[in-house]
Parts: structure tokens; sequence; C-alpha cells
């Protein structure tokens, strides 16, 4: 079962599925705690960077490719969010 | 002196614009055998890109996309062995107006996937993408002589290297200010598979020289079938598409200053 996505991690999902184009993909098929990248969404490093430069414009958070935690901050919705809200 | 005429096969033909969605509608209104429907199409969906490329697919990838695989299926070309040459007058507009305005206000947001869609051949390289290609293909632009220079390419490269060639031209429509210095309406893809010699698919031989240009102006289509594409920079492809839904006729087709590209469209006797 899918955990439940707090209000943040709702809106950045939908940022997500808006700027990717996810085609069939509602907020609710993105689980707030599995990996973003990989297979299940099947986005790639060209889709990170695009997530970076809407959280960017959308939050004025930062987040640089050479970050060495960006492994971490992208590991799911949910590190990402958080990394959103510590840093907004 | 009058330059050698020398002749190619027409072994596939497609097509795609709002209002005439597909060869088949196309050759018959272009005949005057039937209306154009009022209602325009969608865009084509370009199914044979994998998700990923599908949903970055901007306008000219789709329309090219969608020509390109039906102007092979026509042939009976194989995609994936099968060089190409794409023309396209203004490349993707939209997006050149998107990444200029970025760059002037916020360059440092820039998205990196229209930036990646924002070169002149993105068409040509979803294209070899989705069909797994490693035949060479060529992009041009040659601003209104783009249609008449693409195919002189696409002759001279299908003649010399002795292969079939596909031919795709395209043009979307033009956005923000620079769609007042180059302007273009709409969706129009247009696309030729192009043989050196007779195959079981050739339907049309097409006889071509290149010509004086001040004594050929360019060949202009009805107004009839120029109203239904409203006003698409590769509009100077029509006249051909009428010549070769009829399966005959001359026309002439700019190739820049002093210069024009003759074609006769010649049918072929049916065979059995």
């Amino acid at each position: 079962m899918v955990a439940t996505h707090t209000s943040e991690e709702r809106e950045l999902a939908e940022m997500i599925i808006a700027a990717l184009n996810l085609e069939d993909v509602s907020p609710e098929d993105i689980d707030p705690e599995a990996p973003l990248f990989g297979d299940g969404l099947g986005l790639d490093s060209i889709d990170a960077l695009e997530i970076a430069m809407e959280i960017a414009k959308r939050y004025g958070v930062q987040i640089r490719a050479e970050d060495e935690e960006n492994r971490r901050i992208f590991s799911s919705l949910r590190s990402l969010s958080a990394h959103i809200q510590q840093h907004r | 002196m009058n330059p050698p005429v020398r002749s190619a096969f027409v072994d596939g033909i497609s097509f795609w614009a709002p209002r005439l969605p597909g060869w088949e509608l196309a050759r018959q209104v272009l005949r005057g055998e039937t209306t154009a429907p009022a209602e325009p199409a969608r865009r084509p969906a370009p199914a044979l890109l994998p998700p990923t490329e599908r949903r970055r697919a901007p306008d000219t990838v789709a329309v090219s996309l969608e020509v390109a695989a039906r102007a092979c299926e026509a042939a009976g070309l194989d995609p994936a062995t099968t060089a190409s040459v794409f023309a396209s007058t203004h490349g993707d507009l939209a997006i050149s107006d998107y990444m200029c305005d970025t760059l002037v206000s916020t360059p440092t947001l820039t998205s990196p996937i229209r930036f990646h869609n924002s070169v002149h051949n993105a068409a040509a390289g979803y294209w070899t993408i989705a069909t797994a290609c490693y035949a060479p293909y060529t992009a041009l632009s040659a601003h209104t002589s783009t249609f008449g220079e693409g195919l002189l390419e696409s002759l001279v490269q299908a003649v010399t290297d002795g292969w079939p060639l596909l031919y795709v031209a395209y043009d979307i429509e033009a956005k923000g200010p620079m769609a007042t210095m180059a302007p273009s309406a709409g969706l129009l893809g247009a696309g030729l598979v192009i043989s050196p010699r007779a195959s079981a698919h050739s339907r049309l031989r097409l006889d071509w020289r290149v010509v004086d240009g001040a004594s050929h102006p360019p060949t202009v289509a009805s107004p009839g079938t120029l109203a239904l594409v409203q006003g698409n920079a590769m509009a100077p492809c029509l006249p051909l598409f009428e010549a070769l839904a009829t399966g005959r006729g001359e026309v002439s087709l700019a190739l820049g200053p002093g210069l024009a590209l003759g074609v006769e469209i010649v049918a072929l006797e049916c065979r059995g």
C-alpha cells in the first residue's frame, strides 16, 4: 500500500508530473518513500535537472549539480520534499 | 545549354496537417474528390518513441515522426537502415522564443528538457532514436528555399549513394516576437521516399534539373490548398504534393538566389 502524502509532498508530486509531462501518472501513484529514479517512474538525469530547475523557480531552493547530498535528496519524494521545506 | 534532366522514383508519400491528416485524405482533397474536414485533427502521437522520449517530444518531433513513419511504411522500407534528410525552415520557434525569453529574464532557470529540444536536428535525432537507425541523416534549413533545397539534397544523396532515402519536411507554429520576423502557423509535415531505381513500390517518376531561377519562378499552390495550411512556413512544398496527388505536373521550387529546382512528375505504368 502506498503511504499517505503530506500536503507538501502532494504539491511536489503534482509539480513533477506537470514539469515532466508524465503520462498516465497521478500524484497518488508516486509512493513518497519509493525511489524517484530508475525503473518506477522511468526518470533519468535530464529529469533530475528539470526537477531541480522547477524547484528553484517555485520554492527558491537551489540544488546544485555538484552537491554530494543529491543522491540522498533525490532518493524519494519524501526526502526531496523535506529538503525543500528545510531550505525554503 | 539546358542542364541534363535526371530521374528518380517516388516509392512512398506521406503528409500531415491538421485539416489534411494523412496522405490518403490529402490526396483525395488535392485531387478535388472530397473536401477537407472542417475540424482540425489533434497532433499525431509519436507512438514509435519510448515513453521517456515520447513525453518530451515537442510538435516538431510529433509531426515529423508521423510522416517519416508513414512514408517508410508506404515504401516498404526498414527505417533502421534508411538514410534521411530532415528539412525545416525555422526548427522549433516555440522553444527558441522560450529560450530567448528565459535567457533575458532568468538565465539560470532554463529548462534542460527544452534546451535539449531546441536544436534544429531534434526531430531527426528523435527519429533515429525511435527507429534505432545508424544510417546517416542530414538536417537542413534554407529559409524560404528550405523545401526545394531539402529535396535537391535528397535527390543528390539518393542518386550518388544508390539507395532509397527518406525526405521529411516540416514546420510548426511560430511564437513570440520572432513570429513577426519568421511567421509560421499550425503544423505541416510532408514525407517522401526517393529511390534512384524503380522498385515494386515505385508509382511515380520524378524528373529533375537545376534551372535558372529568374525564368522559373516558384510554382504557387492553388488558393484552396494554401487556405488549408494557413500560412505554415513549409507551404512551398504544396505545389509538388498537388502534382503527386494527380500523378502529373511540372513544378518549380525555389533554391535560393538565382536558382530553382525544376521537377516533372510522371505516373508509371501500373504493374500487375
